[in-house]
């Protein structure tokens, strides 16, 4: 176990590091620098090559990339260069909005999407399978940007139920999770559909097997079969997609963010490419790849305590 | 795991969803509780912004939210009059020129302070805020704006000297409270430090900065000893809501007060017709331009330039895809310039005259690059300016690039065309310079590399008599309507939205909004 733990965790580090490196050539590569960005409209040659020689960005690109390595080593990422905070700093500041959306999601995703799948299952064939399969394939087809502002114009404008800002600077928790609600759903509920179609072939398989139709056979009550027998088996795989799911959401997040005015990670390092924000970009993609690392590898170790056969393997 | 477990783990969840539920409606009745309540205290403006700030220093200031920002907490030496654009006294009382019109005198207010207690204001600070932005070590955007500037003096704590090495009749513009003339304190910049001064403004503004959340909101609270007397509201906070849509919902919700930056027809056109909101608009100090190269043939040739003005139905891009909400270009200047004229060479629709002076001019076929940053609405302008252009006979290639590539090849200036608009305050050298005169030649923005009109331009900066420095703008408008480098395609309008609630607003035409003036009714 323990060996199957260590080699997660530098895996981990493996990817973490080919993200950020893969991320420090690619924003390089588009076209557009810092420096012409800051200096504007009436900025001179001279001008945006001082600016740039300040910045460090005429030096050959994979000296600049030992330096950034060298530098994010020891803990310094650089600083932003359109706002001069330390870039870490920054992007430290936008990461509990997007935990708290993401989270949120995830909660949201589990609570609807995995009854929902369990129910059609159970019930394959019948009007109910067919309404949950149908309502999740809406939830796939329809961009989330879309429902988010269609649930907008729903729940904060025709029937005023939530605020239409999804944050609020108040101190009080329960105003901010007012306006976390209706991001919070958004996401979660397009996140919920994948959660409730996996479940359902999950359980399908799962309620096929040899030992569902034996214990069957020998009369234990239905309900007990699919709680107990089934539905912890079949939850294996969808836990290990939980994971992904999280990433993908932090992805969604970044158009939840923009429709719902709320602050967070996605939207910060959306700004930064755009600004050509190179360090501000690196240190957000290195806080975000650490994130879906981290919550994969703890899945990947906790799916190996659950589940021995994977440990093997 | 035995049966009880799973018993109770149900029974668990039941509980938790229960639970959730149950806190989901006290949030919910609390939330609503404490909106209420907050509305009632009615001291805090919220006004929305599109995007975030992100650097406040005025040497290395620019967009319009980090502009609206500083015009709260920043003052001048002069300031253009909200509603007129006339030039007035801020924290000089009053000015001279010399004779010579080469010495400026500015007279500083007694008694004003810097926020945060870094102590009065004095000649000094005016010194060392316009000498950052000339220092090169600064790398200001602005630098240019004060080249000419030999030296700013301060003979005593109450006047400021600026002594130029040619007369330039434009300097009043140059120092009023916007961009390189807001006056930052010595003393606070030597102390927060250089680069950290950018988020953490010093001024003698009516309103303090108080807090920026990065992505969500910027605070600000009233300067009780503001010199003109305290604002009448507690607070200002600028609220980060990117779609329009939202914030149009925001608005009539009474979540916000203020929509700043509206640009949306549609949504425009929905607020206008909503209850208790009120719309304001006025005519921006800016065009936006159809910029073309004379320097790559065929747009070398006037008559190719003219078959293209012509040839565009600016008219029907008006009214029908902006609604009616932007105003015909006349030229780079909008009627907000004291300078402005509609006697220039004008270019009705007019395709047949198009076909006639392409023909004229013996050009074959010939494919017209349309280049645009990937912002709207430029980067739709440009499909039916391109469909208009097909119509008589030039082909088009439509090349909409993203903001950073986009300035990146404007820069270089090897583009065929570009759409761009100077934003700035009603100084007529702001587009006239910048479009057209030779110091611009790319990275500058004159990528049309017209070179005729600098003559009139240093007439215009030398001559001290207001109306024939006016009579000789008029004359560079005619003269470039009539070589057409740049094709207006048209005025840009800016539109506010407010509440009920909010009073006194005064709309400007710099593209920001000042709330100095407004008070909150309950």
């Amino acid at each position: 176990m323990l060996r199957y733990v260590a080699r997660r965790l530098l895996l981990m580090f493996v990817t973490v590091a080919g993200m950020v490196t893969v991320v420090f050539f690619l924003i390089r590569a588009i076209p557009g620098d810092p420096a012409t960005y800051m200096l504007g409209d009436y900025a001179t040659t001279e001008a945006v090559a001082a600016l740039r020689a300040q910045l460090g960005l005429d030096r050959p690109v994979h000296e600049q990339y030992l330096g950034f390595m060298r530098r994010a080593f020891s803990g310094d990422l650089g600083s932003s260069v359109v706002t001069g905070q330390p870039a870490f700093a920054e992007v430290l500041e936008s990461l509990p909005w997007s935990a708290a959306l993401a989270l949120a999601g995830i909660v949201v995703a589990v609570v609807v999407g995995v009854p929902l799948g369990v129910v059609s299952a159970v019930r394959q064939g019948t009007w109910v399978d067919m309404a949950v399969m149908l309502g999740a394939l809406a939830g796939i087809s329809f961009p989330v940007f879309w429902v988010g502002l269609a649930s907008i114009l729903l729940l904060a404008h025709e029937v005023r139920i939530f605020p239409a800002l999804g944050a609020s600077s108040s101190a009080d928790p329960w105003v901010q999770l007012h306006h976390l609600a209706l991001p919070a759903l958004v996401l979660g509920l397009s996140v919920a559909a994948y959660i409730a179609r996996l479940t359902r072939s999950a359980m399908l398989e799962v309620l096929g097997q040899d030992y569902v139709r034996v214990a069957r056979a020998m009369g234990i009550p239905e309900r007990r079969i699919v709680f107990r027998l089934a539905l912890r088996n079949a939850l294996i795989p969808v836990l290990a997609v939980i994971g992904v799911t999280f990433a993908w959401s932090l992805g969604s997040a970044i158009l939840v963010e923009a429709v719902f005015s709320r602050p967070g990670l996605g939207s910060m390092v959306l700004k930064a490419v755009f600004a050509r924000d190179y360090q501000l970009v690196q240190a957000g993609v290195l806080v975000l790849a650490c994130a879906v690392v981290l919550v994969n590898t703890t899945l990947d170790i906790v799916y190996g305590l659950v589940d021995p056969r994977v440990r093997v393997g | 795991m035995d049966r009880g477990e799973i018993r109770l783990s149900r029974r668990a969840a039941a509980g938790v969803v229960a639970r959730t539920l149950a806190g989901g409606a006290i949030a919910l009745a609390v939330g609503l509780g404490a909106m209420s309540a907050a509305s009632a205290d009615g001291g805090t403006l919220r006004v929305r912004f599109g995007s975030d700030i992100g650097n406040l220093d005025p040497a290395r200031i620019f967009q319009v939210e980090n502009q609206t920002v500083a015009g709260h907490v920043f003052n001048g030496l002069v300031k253009y009059d909200q509603a007129t654009n006339e030039i007035v006294p801020d924290l000089a009382r009053e000015w001279s020129v010399s004779a010579d019109g080469l010495t400026y005198e500015f007279k500083l207010r007694q008694g004003v302070e810097f926020h945060k207690g870094y102590g009065p204001l004095t000649a000094d600070d005016v010194k060392f805020s316009l000498e950052r932005v000339l220092d090169p070590a600064t790398k200001s955007r602005y630098a240019g704006q004060l080249a000419g500037v030999k030296s700013v003096d301060a003979p005593d704590p109450s006047t400021v000297r600026i002594t130029l090495e040619k007369p330039n009749a434009g300097l009043l513009n140059k120092v009023t409270a916007f961009n390189q003339g807001w006056i930052m304190s010595r003393k606070a910049v030597a102390e927060i430090g250089d680069d950290k001064v950018a988020l953490n403004p010093i001024g003698t503004g009516p309103f303090v900065f108080e807090k920026w959340t990065p992505g969500s909101e910027v605070r600000l609270s009233a300067n009780k000893s503001y010199f003109e007397g305290a604002p009448k509201i507690d607070a200002v906070v600028f609220k980060v809501i990117k779609d329009e849509t939202a914030a149009a919902i925001a608005l009539e919700n009474g979540e916000i007060d203020i929509f700043f930056a509206l640009q949306s027809p549609v949504v425009i056109d929905r607020l206008r017709k909503a209850a208790s909101i009120t719309v304001l608009d006025r005519p921006a100090n800016h065009t936006i331009n159809l910029v073309l190269n004379t320097s790559i043939k065929p747009l070398d040739d006037v008559r190719v330039r003219r078959a293209i003005a012509y040839g565009v139905n600016r008219k029907a891009l008006i009214d029908g895809f902006f609604k009616g909400t932007k105003g015909m270009g006349h030229s780079v200047l909008t009627s907000s310039f004291p300078q402005y004229s509609e006697d220039v060479p004008q270019y009705p629709y007019d395709p047949e005259k198009a076909k006639a002076l392409l023909a004229e001019a013996g050009v074959g076929d010939f494919t017209l690059d349309l280049v645009s940053v990937g912002f709207s609405p430029y980067d739709q302008i440009v499909v039916p300016i391109a469909s208009d252009l097909n119509k008589v006979g030039i082909k088009t290639n439509i090349k909409v690039l993203e903001r950073g590539a986009y300035l990146q090849a404007r820069g270089k200036g090897d583009i065929m065309t570009c759409v761009t608009g100077v934003v700035g305050p009603p100084d007529p050298d702001s587009p006239l310079v910048s479009l057209y005169a030779t110091q611009s030649f790319p990275p500058g923005l004159n990528t049309s590399r017209y070179d005729k009109a600098d003559d009139l331009l240093a007439r215009a900066a030398t001559e001290q008599d207001a109306d024939k420095r006016t009579g000789i703008y008029r004359d560079l408008l005619k003269q470039t309507m009539s070589d057409v480098p740049v094709l207006p395609l048209y005025a840009d309008r800016l539109f506010l939205a407010h509440t009920a609630k909010v009073e006194g607003l005064v709309q400007n035409s710099l593209f920001t909004v000042l709330t100095y003036s407004v008070s909150l009714k309950n």
